[in-house]
């Protein structure tokens, strides 16, 4: 008899935090946190305003270390090589340069859809035209742009709708040829058409990387992800395969949240 | 549900009423932009009227003369042209770097809170503190004498705060998220601010420094305390010579007069006939402040056409 | 029907109209098997229908599974929650059909132990309407995957003739065991294979009016044939 893809068979894990902690000041804003990241699977951070969430998923890629005052603790570990991607030791470069990010309001340069895609490139220095024009078609074909694009790369990426600029964001972040992306609530500033697109992408780019979504809304969490951690003040309450959470959680917290009896 | 005639009347009387405030204040508004406006309109049509027999030819490429019909500005734009060249080489590439050292760089604790509190301060003190300063500094310890790069340096402090909050201001405006979307593709620091902070903040700075420098221009105070001459019959060493290596910066060290003690001067005599010639000068004066000002307008516009968010 | 932005979801439908086909197969097979092992005292095909049921029900369960996720997952609108709703009471109808045909089958088992060579006069009938309702099970879920509600309308006139067979196979049959009083046991248990039969229909009815539902977005349950009738002729 054939089964059905319900649960996602466990794989090999992609990253994982160990009784990870992560300070803002003196505000205690990450509590223990332990959770694995399958790799090539979906995995979704869901829960109320000011849970920890965001807060979490900047933290793989070291976003804290721009503002002064935040401290992390404890362990937040990149496999294979096993990185320790929050020790001090580890310049936050690195690990930007091997975990990508897409961020909530679609966020182009203000230069031309060409420029936007290859900057990770730029960065490191590559000037090759012919490595350069490449990596473009190949991340906007990734990110389904492609098609849209190919004959005005060379236009302001403003010139794009805003579904067409978060995909441009996520090509932007795939030219990189990242391990992990982190995404931040990428569909909070999209129409429901535009949402459903990205959702389509996100389906897809997990088959080659593995992905880190936070989303304030848990529907989206049910649509796309593999597994989903609730969080709540702080703390990961639950953390468990999408099909259970949304089914049967088995903390009485993460079942008022997500049938909205949330206080 | 539905509400009873005279409460929906109350309700157009409410907004009719509430109107009538907005009107108000919309007139008052007018009205004061209008007086404003009609004083420098009514200044700069005066000036111009006065000083409307000057307007020849000559009056742009003559000497200052002991006639006033025959006198002309020659020597003062020049010299406020010379003046602001080295303000300007010497004010933007400082302010713009510490205006973008203390929005990027700078770590955020008291001494960096002083550091910006005394560059607000320094904004609002009086031009003449700038030219006394200069005059120990720069005639005195220096020994740069009282010459172009003496005031072209006078007034290049005298703006540096402006050039300096302009660029915060500008920077400031470029949000955080294009910030962090450049670090999160791994960009080092450097690569972020010359590949997205100047560029983007670009249109604001040329602005803050436009303005700056239209500022400096109409500056006579610090200008008079370090000394410049108010009747010149010469022009500074042209920069550009005929033999290698064709540059010359004895400019620099020339004697000068600008513009705003030009007519100061004129108006200072006695004969009447010149104040038509300081007259005419204010005009011109002010049509070159206008004139930068449009610029800095045009600029703006220009470059930020592109930039939205 | 036009697909989804989500291939995902349009995959999790395929599955279920896919699974459902083959579960209803299986129950199609069990009926025709089960009426078989009534008509010939069979107790090899008893049971194979015996057995089979365990299947079944997996398929329901299995089924169900995927309801449930489709639900929590996808938040069906619209015609794809009139899908989903619909594939999940079908299911119920098709796991109560599967046990029908597993009470005809035991029904069976029992004639063939009492061996009473008294072969059923009513072999013939049995097997029609056996075939009647194997064939209407058939139909509907034609119906069901084509999303046909004028062919499932006409599934819902014929669950009259079932009814029109097993009155007239219990009157015979009656009229039987009034003549010889020793074949009222087997008669009996006749009796109840029909009724099974007929029940069988009613749920191949049930889920005609459930593609109804999915096609016109009307819910038809309860209506009389009439009313039916209207409610499918119109747009």
């Amino acid at each position: 008899m054939n089964t059905p893809k319900l649960p996602p068979t466990p794989t090999k894990i992609k990253a994982e935090t160990k009784n990870f902690n992560f300070y803002y000041g003196d505000f205690h804003a990450l509590k223990n946190i332990n959770i694995q990241l399958g790799e090539n699977q979906v995995t979704a951070l869901i829960g109320p305003s000011g849970c920890g969430k965001s807060t979490l998923l900047r933290s793989f890629n070291r976003m804290h270390d721009l503002y002064a005052g935040n401290r992390y603790e404890g362990e937040l570990i990149l496999h294979p090589d096993d990185t320790n991607l929050v020790d001090p030791r580890v310049d936050p470069i690195e690990v930007r340069m091997r975990l990508s990010m897409v961020f909530q309001k679609p966020n182009p340069f203000p230069k031309s859809i060409y420029e936007n895609v290859i900057y990770g490139q730029r960065v490191r220095g590559v000037t090759k035209r012919s490595v350069l024009d490449d990596k473009v078609e190949e991340a906007l074909t990734n990110a389904a742009l492609w098609d849209e694009v190919k004959h005005r790369l060379h236009d302001m990426a403003f010139a794009l709708s805003g579904g067409q600029q978060q995909r441009l964001c996520i090509a932007r972040a795939l030219a990189t040829d990242p391990e992990v992306l982190l995404f931040d609530e990428p569909t909070s500033a999209l129409d429901p058409i535009a949402t459903a697109s990205i959702e389509e992408l996100i389906d897809e780019l997990k088959k080659k990387v593995t992905i880190l979504i936070v989303t304030h809304n848990m529907q989206q969490a049910a649509r796309v992800s593999d597994y989903t951690a609730y969080m709540y003040l702080g703390e990961m309450i639950e953390f468990g395969v999408t099909d259970e959470i949304f089914i049967k959680p088995k903390d009485k917290r993460t079942e008022d949240y997500i049938t909205g009896r949330f206080g | 549900m539905s509400l009873p005639a005279e409460e929906i009347a109350a309700i157009r009387a409410n907004i009719a009423s509430r109107k009538t405030r907005d009107l108000i204040f919309t007139s008052i508004g007018v009205l004061c932009l209008a007086l404003a406006l009609a004083t420098i309109a009514a200044l700069f049509v005066d000036m111009a009227i006065t000083g409307w027999d000057r307007f020849r030819p000559g009056f742009f490429t003559d000497f200052p003369s002991r006639k006033a019909v025959q006198a002309g500005i020659l020597s003062a734009w020049v010299g406020s042209l010379a003046v602001m060249i080295v303000t300007a080489v010497v004010a933007i590439p400082l302010g713009v770097a510490a205006g973008i050292w203390l929005e990027e760089y700078a770590p955020k604790h008291w001494i960096t809170d002083v550091i910006e509190i005394n560059i607000n301060n320094l904004a609002g003190v009086p031009s003449i503190i700038y030219g006394l300063l200069a005059l120990g500094l720069f005639v005195y310890t220096f020994g740069l004498g009282q010459s172009v790069q003496t005031a072209g340096l006078t007034l290049a402090l005298l703006i540096l705060p402006v050039v300096i909050v302009s660029t915060r201001e500008a920077i400031r405006s470029i949000p955080q998220m294009i910030r962090e979307a450049a670090y999160g593709l791994g960009a080092t620091k450097w690569q972020t601010v010359k590949d997205h902070i100047v560029p983007y903040s670009l249109p604001g700075i040329l602005t803050g420094i436009i303005l700056g420098l239209s500022r400096a221009i109409g500056e006579t105070a610090p200008i008079i305390t370090i000394g410049a001459l108010t009747f010149i019959a010469f022009l500074p060493p042209s920069p550009i010579t005929d033999t290698a290596p064709f540059l010359n910066f004895e400019w620099l060290k020339a004697p000068f007069t600008v513009m705003p003690i030009q007519i100061f001067n004129w108006t200072s005599r006695p004969d009447s006939a010149f104040h038509q010639n300081a007259a005419a000068a204010g005009a011109v004066l002010v049509a070159m402040t206008l004139a930068m000002n449009a610029l800095a307008i045009w600029l703006r516009y220009r470059l930020r056409k592109n930039i939205k968010w | 029907m036009n697909e989804h932005l989500s291939t995902q979801f349009d995959t999790e439908l395929d599955d279920l109209r896919a699974l459902l086909t083959r579960m209803g197969g299986l129950v199609e097979e069990q009926v025709r098997t089960a009426t078989l092992a009534l008509a010939e005292g069979d107790a090899e095909l008893v049971e194979r229908v015996v057995a089979r049921d365990a299947e079944v029900d997996q398929f329901e369960i299995e089924i169900d599974n995927i309801c449930n996720h489709v639900i929590a997952r996808r938040q069906p609108t619209a015609i794809d929650l009139r899908v989903v709703m619909s594939v999940s009471k079908t299911v119920t109808d098709l796991e109560r059909i599967g046990d029908e045909a597993k009470k005809i089958a035991k029904a069976s088992g029992k004639i063939i132990e009492r061996h009473s060579r008294t072969p059923c006069p009513q072999v013939l009938a049995v097997r029609h309407m056996g075939e009647q309702c194997a064939a209407m099970l058939h139909e509907v879920l034609n119906a069901f995957v084509r999303m046909d509600s004028d062919a499932a309308l006409q599934i819902v006139r014929r669950d009259k003739e079932i009814d029109q067979s097993f009155r007239s196979i219990t009157r015979e049959l009656v009229t039987y065991m009034m003549e010889d009083p020793r074949t009222i046991s087997n008669s009996l248990d006749i009796i109840f294979s029909v009724k099974s039969l007929e029940r069988i229909g009613d749920h191949c009815k049930n889920i005609a009016k459930d593609v109804i539902f999915i096609v016109k977005g009307r819910d038809v349950r309860h209506l009389k044939l009439d009313e039916l009738e209207q409610e499918a002729a119109s747009k």
